[in-house]
């Protein structure tokens, strides 16, 4: 029994197995040290894992991965444009943003389900093609109406002598709101950890005297942190996290969202995404109009991919007008398959494990190509390669076992 | 019944305008070169000249006045400051002074000056033509030696391994030029013509003096003549002087100019009518995205043709893109046929056809040979790749469209780190200095840049015709549509439409869903080499990566659907898509100056039409 389980897990983990080892390897081969290695990590970890976790509902209504969140990302880069123009700076910039945000989301992501539900069994290419058909708009806009038609006059972003919004949109100047969430409140790595620890420690208590945990699942968690404060106390241990400097807010965040996609699944809404993604015919007799459960599960997405582009962003101080949203989708797409997430299942935990293996090759991959073939951009390409590859892969495993039931059945 | 009636009404109202369009247009045209448009011409002429020897007469009063100053102050005995001082303020009066006084035109008397003006245009025109024939005979003598010049300097810096960008067109050294005596003897006859013009002005402005007339010499004669002068030039010229005053009906001088607009519009209006009559039928036979794409691209027709724009250059160009693109959107049609849809993982196809063609370059397999020898490796590399393509394919019926363009992406990337290190040693294609290849590979006239092209193109007035390209698609074309009447095709396509009931009748599926992905995989490896040898540049990289998406949504355009296909969907969706994207760039550089609106005029177009392809295909309403 406990063999062929030890098998079975093998065979469904075989795409973050593969990468943990490409992961080791990589990190072995590029000579980086691990400190810097994982102080990169977190970073990237604390841009990048709300965009990531948007993807999950789409997965679970059925609707594969949402490749539109491109145009989640655009409706941000549109708020924060603006917000630059009013000279809206710092946190009240970023909450302007944040709200701006949602009614441009949600009525592309309408837009988005509303096309979507036209080609169902489609809707991954569709999705893909539809951001693409989105970026052409979005062109359409930054370049030949924001900036002539509709004149913007915050110093930057027009330059003289060329059509459109300028090529980079610069967020750290006194009119936007960089580090507006990272900034607000850091801690060193050792802190942090005592401060969730201890968080994690009194909330599980808490529930122990509301009779809503048992004493046994209190007692893992206050071991769990009590463990964990107690490692950190091994010098080699936490030499490793020297350079951490923990976000808190912006965590923080990423944990509410996570709360949110536990929390939506034990909603009715939530048991109707599940219950379209398993099969659109069963749920349609069922009485659930699957059409809107659809358009509302893509509606969500991009309202979050919106917001995970706005982390994103003030993480980064600045962003490339025309390309910053181009890869959003391909990367989080790589990224939650990389978790051992299918096009059809996805959990927190993938999403962000899989966050967690995605960049740890992409910091890894440049040195590492540069140390075995003496060129940084076969390291560059290779990533490239691997994030197609693996949603390939993913679409060819899924593609495959699909076929197979059919013709079993 | 109403909705049909008021659009009758609005088609026979445009109708109307058409008419009245062309009829005033047909009217005005012939002016250009009879009386009414001579009478126009030598109008603005004179008010022109007039106008910039005016400002040469302010010139001579302001030297006399200098001169006047000078002697003044000198005279009264002051040194050099005062006088620099004087003639400044001399200077500035007399300017105040003439500037701004307007000369009354109509109180010149200006005949004798007219007909000395039409005379000197008249001798300038012959002694231009002269010199042109006698440049043109120059140019001739001396363009083989240039030529053999510019490939020499061409071929050292592929040997000293530098950058060497497209071959330009050769031009001949001028400096040598020696003007033939005909030549001096026509320019004596206008110059002697000039002195008759300065006399009849000197009679007009009494104030200018011989050495005022030298100085004015060139401007006069730019004003009288250019070379290719016509009406339209002519006139335009003029009024950008500001000589539009010259006019007594200017409506008239308007309406010559711009006659043969009037015309296009005209046309254009009745084609709008008819469409506008039509269009349910036009949307039913054709489909929507096929008119709107349609009356878009006769709008740019339109458009390039209002703007003076050469719509013959662009159409040949058109026609010249379609043939390049043209291999590579046939090479859907076996796709579709054996019901893989559309070959999103095309990429795999033409990274082989680049392969073949980089081995050709690296062997220097010259010319015909040369490509025959690519299109014979990259097909071959093709095929087998294909084959194990298909072996996939097999595996995901049902399911092609996603996995394929991820699988042609990843294809992509993993050849990018291939282009790294393949181990090619000629200097034309790697990077002299550092790793890999080069990006764009430039191709010349020692490989095979052009050789479909050039192969007996012949020009009509601008429009050339690149009949060897042509031929090329259309033999393709035509074996691709033979092939889909053989009992295999026959029995591909069987397996395209109802796989279900092909296997019931004892057809081999997978086989023939082997043999389509082959042959298109094959289909797009050709295909990428003749774009090549078209566009002059093999590119490398992530180049290829939305190639099959453009070829997809140009079948599309054509009108296929993601299931069922014909060779002429080819030919019309080529030909529309890359008209529509050769007519729009120059349009748009008019419209909105240096912009790459054309660009997101092709993300547009081609995403736009793959959704539209994909919510044809698939989703009912519920469940």
């Amino acid at each position: 029994m406990a063999k062929k389980n030890m098998g079975e897990i093998l065979r469904n983990n075989a795409v973050t197995i593969m990468f943990i080892l490409l992961c080791l390897g990589g990190l072995a081969v590029s000579g980086q040290t691990v400190p810097y290695v994982v102080y990169e990590l977190f970073g990237r970890l604390s841009r990048n894992a709300f965009l990531v976790l948007a993807l999950i509902i789409p997965i679970v209504a059925g609707m594969g991965i949402n490749f539109a969140v491109t145009i989640g990302a655009m409706a941000a880069q549109i708020s924060a444009l603006w917000v630059v123009e009013w000279g809206i700076s710092g946190v009240g910039g970023f909450v302007t943003a944040a709200l701006m945000t949602v009614p441009l989301a949600a009525f592309f992501g309408f837009l988005i389900g509303k096309l979507l539900n036209k080609m169902k069994g489609q809707e991954m290419i569709g999705g893909m093609i539809l951001g693409y058909f989105a970026n052409g708009l979005y062109q359409l806009l930054f370049l030949f109406i924001f900036g002539n038609l509709i004149p913007l006059k915050a110093p930057g972003l027009v330059i003289m002598g060329s059509t459109g919004v300028a090529n980079t949109i610069d967020l750290s100047t006194g009119r936007g709101f960089k580090y507006a969430l990272d900034g607000m409140w850091k801690l060193p790595f050792g802190q942090a950890l005592y401060v969730v620890c201890g968080a994690v420690a009194v909330v599980a208590i808490i529930a122990l005297l509301l009779k809503k945990m048992t004493a046994k699942q209190t007692g893992v968690y206050v071991g769990v942190a009590a463990v964990l404060c107690l490692l950190y106390q091994i010098p080699a241990v936490a030499a490793i996290f020297a350079m951490v400097n923990v976000p808190m807010v912006t965590f923080m965040i990423v944990g509410l969202l996570c709360l949110f996609n536990v929390g939506i699944m034990k909603t009715r809404l939530g048991q109707q995404f599940r219950a379209v993604g398993q099969n659109r015919t069963v749920a349609n007799a069922a009485g659930i109009n699957v059409d809107k459960v659809r358009v509302i599960a893509i509606m969500i997405s991009t309202v979050l991919a919106g917001w995970g582009q706005l982390i994103f962003v003030q993480n980064m101080g600045s962003f490339q007008t025309y390309g910053a949203h181009e890869q959003v989708g391909l990367y989080a797409g790589a990224a939650i398959l990389v978790g051992g997430a299918s096009i059809k299942r996805a959990t927190n935990k993938q999403a962000l494990l899989g966050c967690i293996l995605f960049h740890l090759l992409f910091i890894v991959a440049p040195s590492a190509g540069k140390n075995l073939f003496g060129d940084a951009a076969i390291g560059e390409y290779f990533r490239v390669f691997v994030s197609y590859g693996v949603i390939a892969m993913a679409l060819v495993m899924h593609a495959w076992g699909s076929v197979k039931k059919k013709k079993k059945a | 019944m109403t909705k049909k009636k008021s659009r009758k009404i609005i088609a026979v109202v445009l109708a109307i305008l058409a008419a009245a369009a062309i009829v005033l247009g047909a009217m005005n045209l012939p002016q250009r070169t009879g009386d009414k448009g001579n009478a126009i011409i030598d109008a603005l002429r004179i008010r022109t000249l007039l106008n910039a020897t005016g400002d040469g007469v302010v010139e001579s009063y302001v030297a006399i006045a200098k001169k006047e100053a000078t002697a003044k102050v000198k005279a009264e005995g002051g040194g050099m400051s005062a006088i620099r001082e004087a003639v400044k303020k001399a200077e500035e009066e007399t300017r105040a002074q003439y500037s701004n006084s307007t000369t009354d035109y109509s109180k010149l008397d200006t005949t004798a000056l007219a007909a000395a003006v039409t005379d000197y245009a008249a001798l300038l025109e012959s002694y231009d033509a002269i010199a042109l024939k006698a440049e043109n005979a120059y140019i001739e003598e001396n363009m083989a030696a240039a030529q053999a010049a510019a490939k020499a300097e061409r071929e050292k810096k592929i040997a000293a391994g530098e950058e060497v960008g497209e071959e330009t067109e050769v031009s001949v050294d001028m400096s040598g030029f020696v003007a033939t005596a005909e030549m001096t003897a026509a320019k004596e006859k206008a110059d002697a013509q000039y002195a008759a013009v300065g006399e009849a002005l000197k009679g007009i402005y009494p104030v200018l003096d011989d050495s005022a007339l030298a100085t004015l010499k060139d401007t006069i004669e730019k004003i009288v003549y250019t070379r290719g002068d016509d009406f339209t030039v002519k006139y335009d010229r003029y009024m950008a002087a500001g000589s539009g005053e010259a006019l007594d009906d200017k409506m008239s001088g308007f309406m010559v100019r711009y006659a043969d607009d009037l015309i296009y519009a005209g046309v254009g209006l009745i084609v709008a009518a008819l469409v506008f009559l039509f269009s349910e039928l036009l949307i039913a036979k054709l489909g929507i995205p096929r008119v709107i794409i349609g009356v878009f691209f006769i709008l740019l027709c339109f458009m390039c043709l209002l703007y003076d724009l050469s719509l013959p250059t662009l159409l040949s160009n058109t026609l010249v893109r379609m043939g390049m693109n043209s291999i590579m959107v046939l090479a859907m049609v076996p796709g579709i046929q054996c019901g893989i849809s559309l070959n999103l993982g095309l990429p795999i196809g033409l990274v082989c056809g680049l392969i073949g063609g980089l081995m050709t370059i690296e062997l220097n397999i010259p010319g015909a040979l040369g490509f025959m020898f690519a299109i014979i490796v990259g097909g071959a590399l093709a095929a087998g790749a294909g084959w194990l393509y298909a072996q996939l394919l097999n595996r995901l019926k049902g399911e092609e469209m996603g996995v394929t363009t991820y699988v042609g992406f990843s294809i992509v990337s993993l050849m990018c780190i291939a282009w790294l290190v393949l181990p090619f040693r000629s200097l034309k294609l790697r990077w002299p200095l550092g790793t890999g290849l080069r990006n764009t590979i430039g191709l010349d006239s020692s490989n095979f840049a052009h050789i479909l092209d050039d192969f007996w193109a012949f020009k009509i007035g601008s429009f050339e015709v690149p009949t060897g390209l042509l031929l090329f698609m259309l033999a393709c074309c035509g074996l691709v549509w033979l092939f889909s009447r053989s009992k295999t095709g026959v029995a591909m396509q069987a397996v395209g439409n109802n796989p279900r009931f092909a296997e019931a009748t004892g057809i081999d599926v997978d086989k023939m869903r082997i043999i389509g992905t082959v042959l298109s995989t094959v289909l797009g490896a050709v295909g990428i080499l003749v774009y090549s040898q078209s566009y002059g540049f093999m590119q490398l990289y992530t180049a290829p990566r939305q190639m099959g998406f453009i070829a997809a949504s140009a079948i599309l355009i054509g009108g296929a659907s993601t299931s069922r296909c014909k060779i002429s969907h080819v030919l019309v969706g080529t030909f529309l898509f890359q008209g529509v994207l050769t007519l729009g760039m120059p349009v748009a550089n008019v419209l909105v100056p240096g912009s790459t609106i054309s660009e997101t005029l092709r993300i547009l177009i081609s995403n736009g039409i793959i959704l539209y392809a994909l919510t044809k295909s698939g989703g009912g309403s519920r469940g």
